[in-house]
């Protein structure tokens, strides 16, 4: 039975739960929230909380175990394969590793943004459209990197690389954006300048960004709305001024101490 | 997971194969032993050249003596068997094994075993075990006693016990003789000094003893001829091994059904024809296409390379990092795009090497497939060889050398510039 309130969230989790390995890890327990169109949710909690899975279980990287899951008022978790994979074209994600191909150039990576457009034999001897090529060239500008365009990406710094991360995601010109912990491998400086392109691609463009995070400090700052996640199961849901101190212990266990992003 | 959830399946199979190693290592020694009283005694009479015939009552008691000492072995400490498991038997309270403890385990393993099918395993322990109160479990080391040097344990010891019994009987079964060696040394210098005079006359000039079989080349010739079967080999080879090389790992075929079955036949044929040598499937197809032919040849390296090729490849691309193929996934791609955009700019360089490693196998193996009527510079080799004609084989050796070597030269330049 669903409800759906007066105006459709863009987002609706129903329920959602993933059990690994012959049902010894519980990564999900019965989890449901919405999202609205827009919002800056951010996804906080321990590692091994199931953030990453909640993420993949969204554009069904990792097919979930029970629950469902609309997107835009169409059920996800029923699409056959193929049609999941023109529901991907539009969801971006930007990864905490990065993800990109170390031996190719920042353009090359980018491209693949496009792929889902692609029909397949052009993918197949991978001629993107000139268009494609130009719109590329404009991504890797916005994220400050047109002079990187034909660098390798293993000559990178980590966080010139998840800028070419960014990029590749802008190419699907996504309503939706998954950004599984963006900052994690970075240093504080760079993760506020990666933050900033997400909260410009919210803002600007009005893509959904759904992103969890290591801190409390980057996740007040840049969401809209926080929720949290303790061993798979929601524990917060609500406005970043309502976690006190006591929300944050009950989140992150007894022992923890906030720590600041600057 | 640990291995106490392991399955029932898993320890059965795991206790089997220790057993099965335990027996099969004691019927070796049985095998040695008896091939020595043969040799030197002729107290069993072994017909080691026809099939191996022994009194009517040697094979039971083979079996079963061997058998026994399997056992006895396991009963007694650890085994060679469980040692490759990694196991030991322990008591299920903790006390030392007495060595009636384990007399009476050996004999309730005869009553056990082929009374297997009445309540023989209950949890994890067999009826002979459980009455013992003993217990097969990983191995736990002693930590009052310190580690030896592992050629004075009992393992070393067996090991050097093996290896000594190995040579003393495979010295008399390979016939290694030193005499013939230095008594025949004369005849092999006149031929050494034959081929290092070589006889070049042929080495542009077609050479009429070839006329014989209505063929005419100069060695010359044939080297060429070799050189293309080893490029022919090796790019036909390569272009089939690389398609199919993708249908052969596991992280691009998925989990499904499907996905296992194409994995499974792809990678068994990878092994099967990979574990026929080129030499073989030279004479294969030496009659199917005709001996001597350089069809043959290059039939011959083409499959072994494709297979040899085809493995390593697969391996490389199931080594390749996940992260560039979940981002593809990930923006909407098909399996053929995750291979073309995520795996192969990961995998290129590394095919490479693999692909010119194996040109310089196909360029040494394509001098001498000859031999069983595959064509190429060997063809010459051998007919000159055959016909005691050693300075003309002495020139073809000299040729060889200089192909394998330029060969070798340009494929380890090109790949110090690709790596």
């Amino acid at each position: 039975m669903v409800c759906l309130p007066m105006a459709n969230p863009y987002l609706v989790v129903e329920h959602l739960t993933k059990v690994y390995e012959r049902g010894q890890v519980l990564a999900l327990r019965d989890l449901s929230f919405t999202v609205d169109k827009g919002e800056f949710l951010v996804v906080i909690g321990l590692s091994g909380s199931g953030k990453s899975t909640l993420l993949r279980c969204i554009n069904r990287l990792i097919e979930p175990t029970k629950g469902k899951i609309w997107l835009d008022g169409g059920e996800v978790t029923r699409l056959s394969q193929a049609r999941m994979r023109r529901v991907r074209r539009k969801i971006g994600m930007i990864f905490q590793q990065f993800n990109l191909v170390d031996r190719s150039t920042a353009i090359a990576n980018v491209l693949t943004g496009r792929l889902g457009y692609l029909p397949g034999w052009r993918a197949l001897l991978g001629w993107f459209p000139e268009e494609d090529r130009e719109k590329a060239l404009a991504n890797l500008e916005r994220v400050g990197l047109r002079d990187k365009a034909y660098v390798r990406v293993d000559q990178l710094s980590g966080g010139q690389r998840q800028r070419v991360g960014i990029a590749r995601a802008l190419m699907q010109e996504p309503e939706l954006l998954l950004a599984d912990e963006p900052v994690s491998a970075l240093d504080p400086a760079t993760s506020h300048s990666i933050m900033q392109y997400l909260e410009q691609m919210n803002k600007e463009d009005g893509v959904t960004v759904i992103a969890s995070l290591h801190f409390l400090s980057l996740a007040r700052r840049y969401g809209t709305r926080i929720i949290a996640l303790k061993d798979g199961q929601l524990v917060f849901d609500g406005s970043p001024q309502a976690i006190d101190n006591v929300k944050f212990k009950e989140i992150y266990g007894e022992d923890a101490e906030e720590v600041e992003v600057r | 997971m640990g291995p106490a959830s392991d399955g029932r399946g898993v320890v059965l199979s795991r206790r089997a194969l220790s057993f099965a190693l335990d027996w099969m290592a004691w019927g070796y020694v049985a095998y040695c032993v008896m091939y020595l009283l043969n040799h030197y005694w002729y107290t069993v009479y072994v017909d080691w050249w026809g099939t191996l015939t022994l009194p009517t009552w040697g094979w039971p008691v083979v079996i079963l003596a061997t058998l026994e000492l399997a056992v006895g072995c396991r009963s007694f400490g650890r085994s060679l068997g469980q040692r490759a498991i990694g196991a030991e038997f322990q008591d299920k309270e903790g006390g030392r094994i007495t060595i009636g403890r384990r007399l009476a385990r050996i004999l309730l393993w005869h009553i056990s075993v082929p009374l297997f099918a009445i309540g023989f395993w209950r949890g994890e322990d067999p009826w002979h075990d459980r009455v013992v109160g003993v217990s097969l479990r990983p191995i736990s080391p002693d930590p009052e006693r310190p580690g030896r040097r592992a050629l004075a344990t009992q393992w070393g010891i067996l090991a050097l016990f093996l290896g000594a019994l190995t040579l003393w009987v495979g010295w008399l079964i390979v016939g290694i003789n030193f005499q013939v060696l230095i008594r025949r040394a004369p005849q092999a210098g006149r031929i050494w000094g034959e081929m290092l005079r070589p006889d070049f006359r042929y080495f542009t000039t077609p050479d009429p003893v070839f006329s014989l079989r209505s063929q005419s080349y100069s060695i010359l010739d044939l080297a060429v001829v070799t050189v293309f079967m080893a490029l022919m080999a090796t790019i036909l080879g390569a272009a089939i091994a690389f398609p199919l090389s993708f249908f052969g790992a596991r992280n691009v075929m998925g989990f499904s059904p499907v996905g296992w079955a194409v994995y499974g036949i792809v990678r068994g044929f990878f092994n099967v024809f990979r574990s026929i040598e080129t030499i073989i499937w030279g004479s294969i197809f030496a009659v199917w296409v005709g001996y001597g032919t350089t069809l043959a040849g290059i039939l011959a390296l083409t499959v072994h390379t494709i297979a040899a090729l085809g493995k390593l490849y697969s391996e490389q691309v199931e080594g390749v990092s996940p992260g560039p193929l979940e981002a593809v996934w990930a923006v909407g791609g098909s399996r053929v795009q995750v291979v073309r955009h995520a795996v192969i700019p990961q995998v290129l360089p590394s095919f490479w090497a693999f692909t010119l490693y194996r040109w310089d196998i196909n360029v040494r193996m394509s001098t001498v497939i000859a031999l069983v009527g595959g064509g190429g510079i060997g063809d010459m080799l051998f007919y000159y060889k055959n016909q005691g004609d050693w300075p003309k084989v002495g020139a073809v050796v000299i040729v060889i050398v200089a192909i394998v070597w330029a060969m070798d030269y340009i494929s380890g330049w090109l790949r110090e510039r690709i790596a």
